[in-house]
């Protein structure tokens, strides 16, 4: 059913792209290498690169840089360096007016993609087969790199040295422990993505091949479904509300529960608690399930503005007003334990079933591996983006606060604005005149920067990026982009077309496949012997009699109809494009029109060329014309035959 | 000798004598399904119309040596057979069975001349045609004997309509004489009807019944008159994975004369409005499993919703066929689950 797509032009050249007015010098913000420069034009002109909106939507500030770097570092090492992934490098980035586009490096000589494949089926074999082992030795690494990143002091600068380093001689200076410190959360963040790599790419393959080959045999299958038969039951990221439905049952059994009144703020409920023993006594119940369990984001970590539970603490309250009100109000709060694993059973048996038997061994197969795998990529969230995020990021503001309080910034959230070498910089400064005893310059440097980045990024902000730059690849090859992006050859095609205008009808997706060709709008029965060879076929319905005629077509297009009235039948039945019940096709469309009819979206585009000239362009013209009077745009697409 | 019997007594294995559409009926009402009573016309029925009234000889000249293109001639021919056909009568044996038979009915359900609904039943492959569905006619809202059998004629005349001629002409069955059933069955008096599919016919999901229900007697849908309210249902937890609801411009209704049905517009206000329930979609679905299963394979299944029933009393199926024309997009190959991994990862795949 596979048909060859109508060639499309091309997206913007990320040449091409303005500064928005009072942006100019944005590119400040961002490394030399992250940006489109003239002396690369040439390879980056010719590629592929989209808008990474998922982990990026919004203007990056200059120190969140480092949340892009460094993941990109990771994922390319183990994805090109250790498992070889047979027809993907890595993934390259670029900033454009402060977003992120990304591109990936293809592998297309088949040697080289043989020579990949003999590592990547030895080494990803060995993780699969190892898994439960391999991945024991990962949490341990993870628990020890969070114990690290709580442990680093970032050193104030006494005005003396204590008599430990004077005296004992058993301590470095400050400025080389500030130093030191700095250093080491740089590497502590690349180690951390070099963990989360490790086993993300493999166990996303092994999930993404489950959910393609469910796809597959059940088209229709609703993701959600997907998920729950492969989900666990016992999951690390249940927890945390595990604990809080533990805490308001909690409330309520210690009479405490009034405090947790509707629109309350986090604050205002926790004065109210602190004017009672049982009130504290609940708010120590509270602090004790914390370490680790407020751990969680308020978004998927990548950014310093997402914050967790333990500063940010209005998600976890309202949660716990939503189910003390529920307790009190008779309802269950609980999360069904043994009913999800019944239904995650069920759902996988009933899906089962319905397969061709010789699915089935495959289906149990790689249910059991996505099963196997599952547990990574739901608990990995926890460990690497809301855990270990969270608390780096405060980190970070420990060095603001250093700096601000020796003026170099105005606020301590000052110090995101700044990249991570300027940030080093300013530190080398701080120390130097700390040792020296000397003026620091900083202070009259660094807050204007702040101030003309805080302008352009909320500037940038106003901006919409288009979602590709570049060529249109023929074809969308790279796993992972497909995989972590969801970025096919259907989608990027979308987002092509959307580029080139055009008016666009619904309907009902009758029959799959997409074509491009001459319209013949058929009025009625007695005008179907005008249809012509590769036409394609606009009418308001078929019946029986309208049969002979199929043979001739390329797709047809209705006005009226469902995917069970006889066009959609018959189309399917050879192989045609078809798109129903679109309501006002042959008053739109004209005969010699070229559209397009996708009949695995049910939708049909004119594209402009043929006897009428696109309707939005000369709507376009008319409105640009002094001359036109009044709204008369409509005339326009019904004037030319 | 009998040429009617009642739905309930037929099985799969009456097909070549009676039809799919009976046959396919009496199977239903086999497996409990509700399905109004009625009874079927076996082809005989139609041979020995054509043998008494002397027609066969005629016909069978008429359409020697036609092909499928020669449309001119056809139409001339159609006219010409349809024409004596009209003007032929029923034989006296036939006429008063069917109307013993259409007694009955009546007599069970209580009232002085039901309406019915008298519809062909091809045989054989004609059936099976999916491009040809539907091309034999249905006649809504048939009340009293004489207009039944004036029906049923009208039925048998279908056979000889232009595209039907062609088409025998295609498939160089030109010369055959054809054979065709006939069904009689109560008529629903219907607030909504529809057709439902045991798969999604789209994208071959057999996880999914999909549903295109509409105002009226089924004829706005079947004919493709209207575009239906649309709904992608799951088969395994009851959940619509999918709905498009329509402005449903027209419906066939009962003609206030009592006897056929017309075509009006739906007022404004209801076009919009869906016109199933949640219960209703899920009655809908698990007679669509129950029809599956019964028949062991998927199922292109027409139904109504009554206008005036008890609850749970409502639905009842019209006609099921075994879904014909299934697009089943490329499934992926089996293979061990590892390489299928590897695959994802653009490993151990051969170059073509």
């Amino acid at each position: 059913m596979a048909r060859p797509s109508p060639a499309i032009g091309a997206f913007p050249s990320p040449y091409s792209i303005e500064t928005p007015s009072g942006c100019e010098g944005w590119e400040e913000m961002y490394p030399y290498y992250a940006l489109f420069d003239a002396r690369r034009r040439e390879s980056d002109e010719h590629r592929f690169w989209f808008w990474n909106s998922m982990h990026f939507p919004v203007p990056m500030p200059a120190f969140d840089v480092i949340c892009i770097d460094s993941p990109y570092q990771a994922v390319g090492s183990w994805q090109n360096r250790v498992f070889a992934v047979p027809p993907a490098m890595g993934i390259d980035y670029r900033c454009v007016n402060g977003y992120v586009y990304i591109s990936g490096n293809p592998v297309t000589d088949p040697a080289t993609i043989a020579e990949r494949s003999e590592f990547f089926a030895r080494r990803a074999g060995y993780y699969y087969e190892n898994w439960a082992q391999l991945y024991g030795k990962w949490r341990a690494k993870m628990d020890s790199l969070i114990e690290q990143l709580q442990d680093l002091r970032v050193p104030a600068l006494p005005e003396y040295e204590s008599d430990e380093i004077a005296l004992r001689n058993d301590r470095n200076t400050s400025l080389y422990e500030l130093l030191d410190a700095y250093g080491r959360l740089l590497r502590m963040l690349d180690l951390m993505w070099q963990h989360h790599f490790e086993f993300l790419l493999l166990g996303y393959g092994a999930y993404a091949t489950f959910v393609e080959f469910c796809k597959g045999h059940l088209p229709d299958i609703p993701d959600q479904h997907i998920a729950q038969m492969v989900a666990g039951i016992d999951v690390l990221l249940f927890r945390p509300d595990a604990e809080l439905r533990r805490l308001a049952r909690l409330a309520i059994e210690t009479g405490v529960d009034h405090a947790f009144a509707q629109g309350r703020s986090p604050a205002e409920i926790d004065a109210e608690l602190r004017r009672s023993d049982a009130g504290r006594a609940w708010l120590g119940e509270l602090e004790e399930i914390k370490d680790p369990w407020f751990n969680m984001a308020t978004g998927d970590g990548l950014s310093h503005y997402y914050r967790s539970w333990l500063e940010d603490p209005a998600i976890p309250y309202a949660a716990l007003v939503g189910h003390i009100s529920a307790l009190k109000a008779g309802a269950q709060i609980e999360r069904p334990a043994e009913e999800v694993q019944r239904e995650r059973e069920r759902l996988a048996r009933e899906y089962r079933e319905l397969l061709d038997a010789d699915a089935r061994k495959a289906f149990d197969d790689l249910l059991g591996l996505s099963r196997t795998v599952f547990p990574y990529i739901e608990e990995h969230k926890f460990f690497c983006d809301y855990w270990f995020l969270t608390s780096w990021w405060n980190k970070v503001r420990e060095f603001g606060v250093l700096l601000a309080e020796h003026s170099f910034l105005s606020d301590s959230e000052d110090i995101f604005q700044l990249s991570r070498y300027e940030v080093a910089s300013a530190l080398d400064e701080l120390v130097l005149c700390w040792a020296t005893g000397g003026s620091p310059l900083g202070p009259r440097h660094w807050p204007a920067i702040v101030a003309r980045r805080k302008e352009l990024l909320s500037r940038l902000a106003e901006w919409t990026p288009p979602p590709a730059l570049g060529v249109v690849p023929q074809a969308v090859t790279d796993p992972m982009t497909i995989m972590l992006w969801g970025v096919t050859t259907e989608r990027v095609q979308e987002w092509a077309r959307e580029q080139e205008g055009g008016v666009v009808l619904n309907g009902a997706a009758a029959s799959p496949g997409v074509i491009e060709g001459l319209a013949r709008v058929v009025q009625s029965v007695d005008e179907i012997a005008d249809v012509r060879e590769g036409e394609i076929l606009v009418c308001a319905s078929t019946s029986p009699a309208w049969a002979p005629i199929f043979t001739k077509l390329k797709a047809t297009v209705t006005d009226v109809g469902g995917v069970m009235s006889h066009a959609a039948i018959v189309c399917r039945e050879y192989g045609l494009p078809a798109v129903v019940g679109t309501g006002r096709a042959t008053a739109v469309i004209r005969t010699g029109q070229t559209i397009r009819v996708n009949g695995s979206q049910g939708t049909v585009t004119l594209v402009g060329a043929g006897p009428a000239a696109a309707p939005a362009r000369e709507s376009e013209a008319q409105r640009n014309d002094p001359t036109t009077v009044g709204p008369g745009c409509d005339t326009g697409a019904r004037g030319g035959l | 000798m009998q040429y009617c019997t009642p739905l309930s007594e037929l099985r799969v294995i009456d097909e070549p004598r009676f039809g799919a559409k009976s046959a396919n009926l009496g199977e239903l009402l086999s497996a409990g399904i509700r399905v109004p009573s009625g009874f079927a016309l076996s082809s005989r029925a139609f041979a020995s119309f054509v043998d008494e009234s002397g027609l066969d000889g005629r016909i069978a000249d008429a359409v020697a040596g036609l092909t499928a293109g020669d449309a001119v001639r056809i139409g001339r021919i159609s006219h010409a057979i349809s024409e004596s056909m009209r003007s032929a009568p029923v034989p006296d044996s036939l006429r008063d069975e069917i109307s013993r038979r259409y007694e009955g009915l009546a007599r069970a359900r209580g009232v002085t001349s039901p309406p019915v609904a008298v519809r062909s039943s091809a045989v054989g492959e004609d059936g099976q045609d999916a491009t040809f569905a539907g091309q034999q006619e249905s006649y809504l809202w048939v009340r009293g004997a004489e207009h039944v059998c004036d029906a049923v004629r009208d039925c048998w005349v279908s056979l000889y309509s232009p595209p039907a001629i062609s088409y025998r002409a295609r498939l160089a069955r030109g010369s055959e004489p054809p054979a065709m059933g006939v069904t009689v069955q109560l008529m629903v008096d219907a607030e909504v009807s529809g057709v439902m599919f045991t798969c999604n016919p789209v994208s071959g999901d057999p996880s999914m019944i999909a549903i295109n229900a509409s105002w009226g007697l089924g004829l706005a849908v079947v004919g493709g008159e209207v575009t239906p309210d649309h709904y992608l249902v799951s088969k395994v937890t009851g959940e619509v994975v999918r709905e498009q609801i329509s402005a449903k411009q027209v419906e066939y209704v009962p003609d206030a004369r009592g006897r056929g049905a017309v075509r009006v517009e739906v007022p404004p206000a209801r076009r919009d409005v869906p016109c199933l329930t949640g219960q209703d979609l899920s009655a809908l679905v698990d007679v669509g499993r129950a029809v599956q299963r019964h028949f062991g394979s998927h199922q292109d299944i027409e139904w109504a919703l009554a206008r005036e029933a008890r609850p749970g009393e409502r639905l009842l199926i019209v006609q099921s066929r075994p879904v014909t024309a299934l697009s089943v997009q490329s499934r992926p190959r089996p293979a061990d689950a590892l390489s299928m991994v590897m695959a994802t990862f653009g490993a151990g795949r051969r170059e073509p």
